[in-house]
């Protein structure tokens, strides 16, 4: 994937261009927000990773400027201001995520992967399949080989969450975020007591597992090798 | 010198006086003239009245007799008898060639000059008329006597006004002065200085309240500026230490074991990093700003996310979680802020009542109030050192040893404060229940 990284402090900014590099993506890194804005502007990304404090021109401006302009791409806005408001200025700006610093490296390639998986437009899908697991999203049914598995409405909502990201890395907080509207990190492992239970409705008497746990990043649900 | 609103209230009030006095004055020269000359008029008129009755008893030659004995004594009125075609028989007033009725003239006296003379004239039949009449001294004097006291009392009222207003004028400036005072003080640095009020409960004292309120909110928020760098001074100085420590005990230590410090390292950054936001959250939720964003909030729905989410927990750990309450319980507020209200109390409950423990969640209206009460029957906490949960970094002595920042009840202390409620720890008998109570959603 073609990336631009847009970070004006340049420690973070050369770590970010190298671990995304090793991670699999070219690369572009901006230290100021003109120069930011003129590639954001002309070339063709597949994400973008805004800092929204930049000398000159702010990352706000910059995701303005470049989504009045028509520019779709997928943009992950990074913050020092841990303000409550500051999420929703940022996505209202036509940010699509949004990232406190400092933060690990694995939340934010799990987030920029997740954000790159995005259909531009999205077709409506009926059905998720990932190996023999069938979810229907309008009768709200789940089945696995055929067999039907009965689940809670919020364990329903965390597997439809990790089947439309299936092969990717989801992390704690993202699925805090879009199962529960936790904006807040509670201190009580519930999203691994939701995934212990939900695998064990899941996986339980099969021969291969499709719920992944990678530690210290987060969980993968993925066809079999 | 009209710049001074003291002395510009002393002119203003003066001339007020002055004016009310000078149309009093007026009113009492005028009532006093129109009695005065009524008066006068009845002596004319019962005089005409007696000389008209010696007439028909005694016949002209005692009215001319009674004319003349009259004329001759001092201080009487003056009088006067003609006959048919104005001939004079006797008295001063005769000849003065006066209608028969009230009429007022100028006559030239002997000896006494022009004088403005007050007469009636009445015929007494057969041609012949009676005039009684006078100079109405008592009139003038009188209106010299008014004048001069009213001048006198212009005079007295002019300087106690002036005196009323400079000195009204000078409470006004101390009390400017006083707010100004305070106001300096504030900017010198001493935040606790307050307008004092006086207690006259005038629109003075209404600004210095609101003032001096304007004040402690402004004072609130320095305070707690000032407890979050505090409390970044003081508590993050320990695991700050801490790490640095563990890091420093790396150099020139041998390759092997560095990968296990490393992520003991990483563990402590991050608990403080966590302690930091939370501290930086409890701040900015002080600081108010949310309550722009406050919508109509099911607290009900709110306590059934956050049971929901952490029922399989809590059963993990043998402890029972009861949503109580189906109702709609409406509150304006912050959705966001009040899940993470009802998480950390939910937590706390969870955390400390124990093993195979109860926590019921409860949100109803109790006395029209919108209430949310989460309620276990642990161990409780003892008297007394309920409220202090609510300071930041307060522990008890037997949760020390148990993960958390000591910011959970601080962070649910701020978000019912912005919220207006009211929050308290009471004894459930046995354990701990704490309640929030909102104000009367109408």
């Amino acid at each position: 994937m073609k990336l631009l990284v847009v970070e004006d402090d340049r420690e973070t900014g050369a770590y970010l261009k190298r671990a995304l590099t090793e991670a699999g993506h070219a690369v572009d890194l901006a230290s100021t927000g003109r120069d930011g804005l003129l590639l954001a502007a002309g070339e063709p990304y597949d994400v973008m990773v805004l800092d929204r404090m930049l000398p000159q021109i702010d990352g706000l401006a910059i995701l303005r400027t470049i989504r009045a302009s028509g520019v779709k791409t997928p943009v992950l806005l990074l913050t020092a201001l841990g303000g409550i408001d500051d999420r929703v200025e940022g996505l209202e700006a036509g940010g699509d995520d949004y990232l406190v610093k400092p933060f690990a490296f694995a939340e934010l390639l799990a987030r920029v992967n997740a954000l790159a998986r995005r259909p531009p437009t999205q077709d409506v899908q009926t059905t998720l399949k990932v190996a023999d697991l069938e979810l229907n999203l309008l009768r709200r049914t789940v089945t696995r080989g055929g067999q039907r598995i009965e689940l809670q409405p919020r364990e329903f909502q965390l597997l439809e969450y990790l089947m439309r990201q299936a092969g990717r890395v989801v992390t704690r907080t993202m699925l805090l975020e879009a199962v529960w509207d936790f904006h807040f990190d509670p201190k009580t492992n519930i999203v691994e007591t939701h995934i212990s239970r939900l695998r064990s409705k899941v996986d339980r008497g099969h021969a291969h597992e499709l719920i992944h746990t990678l530690r210290g990043a987060g969980y993968c649900l993925r066809e079999p090798d | 010198m009209f710049r001074s609103a003291g002395l510009r209230l002393a002119a203003l009030y003066a001339a007020g006086f002055v004016a009310a006095v000078i149309m009093l004055g007026a009113v009492t020269v005028l009532t006093t003239r129109t009695a005065l000359g009524r008066q006068f008029d009845t002596r004319i008129r019962s005089e005409s009245a007696a000389l008209t009755q010696e007439y028909r008893t005694e016949g002209l030659q005692g009215v001319a007799e009674a004319v003349a004995e009259r004329d001759r004594t001092a201080g009487a009125l003056d009088y006067g008898l003609e006959g048919p075609g104005g001939r004079v028989i006797g008295g001063r007033l005769a000849g003065s060639g006066a209608a028969s009725g009230w009429s007022t003239l100028k006559i030239r006296q002997p000896g006494r000059g022009r004088e403005k003379i007050r007469m009636l004239v009445t015929p007494l039949g057969g041609g012949y008329r009676l005039l009684v009449g006078g100079d109405d001294e008592s009139v003038e004097a009188v209106d010299a006597i008014l004048a001069k006291r009213l001048l006198a009392a212009i005079a007295a009222v002019a300087v106690v006004g002036a005196l009323a207003g400079f000195g009204l004028g000078r409470g006004m400036r101390r009390q400017v002065s006083a707010i100004t005072g305070a106001a300096e003080a504030i900017i010198d640095g001493d935040l606790s200085r307050r307008v004092p009020v006086r207690g006259a409960g005038d629109d003075l004292d209404q600004l210095a309240t609101t003032l001096n309120r304007m004040l402690d909110r402004i004072q609130a928020l320095m305070d707690s500026l000032k407890q979050v760098s505090d409390d970044v001074a003081h508590d993050l100085r320990t695991p700050l230490t801490r790490l640095r420590t563990r890091l420093e005990s790396q150099i020139g230590a041998p390759d092997g074991d560095s990968e296990a410090v490393l992520e003991a390292a990483l563990a402590d950054l991050d608990a403080i990093l966590e302690t930091f936001a939370a501290l930086l959250r409890i701040a900015q939720i002080e600081g108010g700003a949310r309550r722009a964003g406050f919508r109509p909030t099911d607290l009900t729905n709110v306590c059934r996310t956050v049971v929901e989410a952490f029922t399989p927990s809590a059963e993990d750990t043998g402890v029972t979680l009861i949503l109580e309450g189906d109702e709609a319980v409406m509150v304006d507020g912050d959705s966001e802020l009040l899940t993470q209200m009802v998480v950390n109390l939910v937590e706390n409950g969870l955390r400390h009542a124990g093993p195979e423990a109860t926590v019921r969640v409860r949100s109803r209206l109790t006395d029209r109030r919108p209430t949310l009460s989460v309620i276990d029957n642990g161990p409780g906490v003892p008297d007394g050192e309920r409220e202090r949960l609510f300071d930041r970094f307060y522990r008890l002595e037997r949760s020390r040893s148990t993960p958390g920042n000591g910011l959970g009840l601080a962070l649910v202390a701020a978000v019912a404060r912005l919220h207006g409620a009211e929050v308290a720890l009471r004894d459930a008998a046995p354990g701990l229940e704490a309640r929030v109570t909102f104000t009367d959603a109408g």
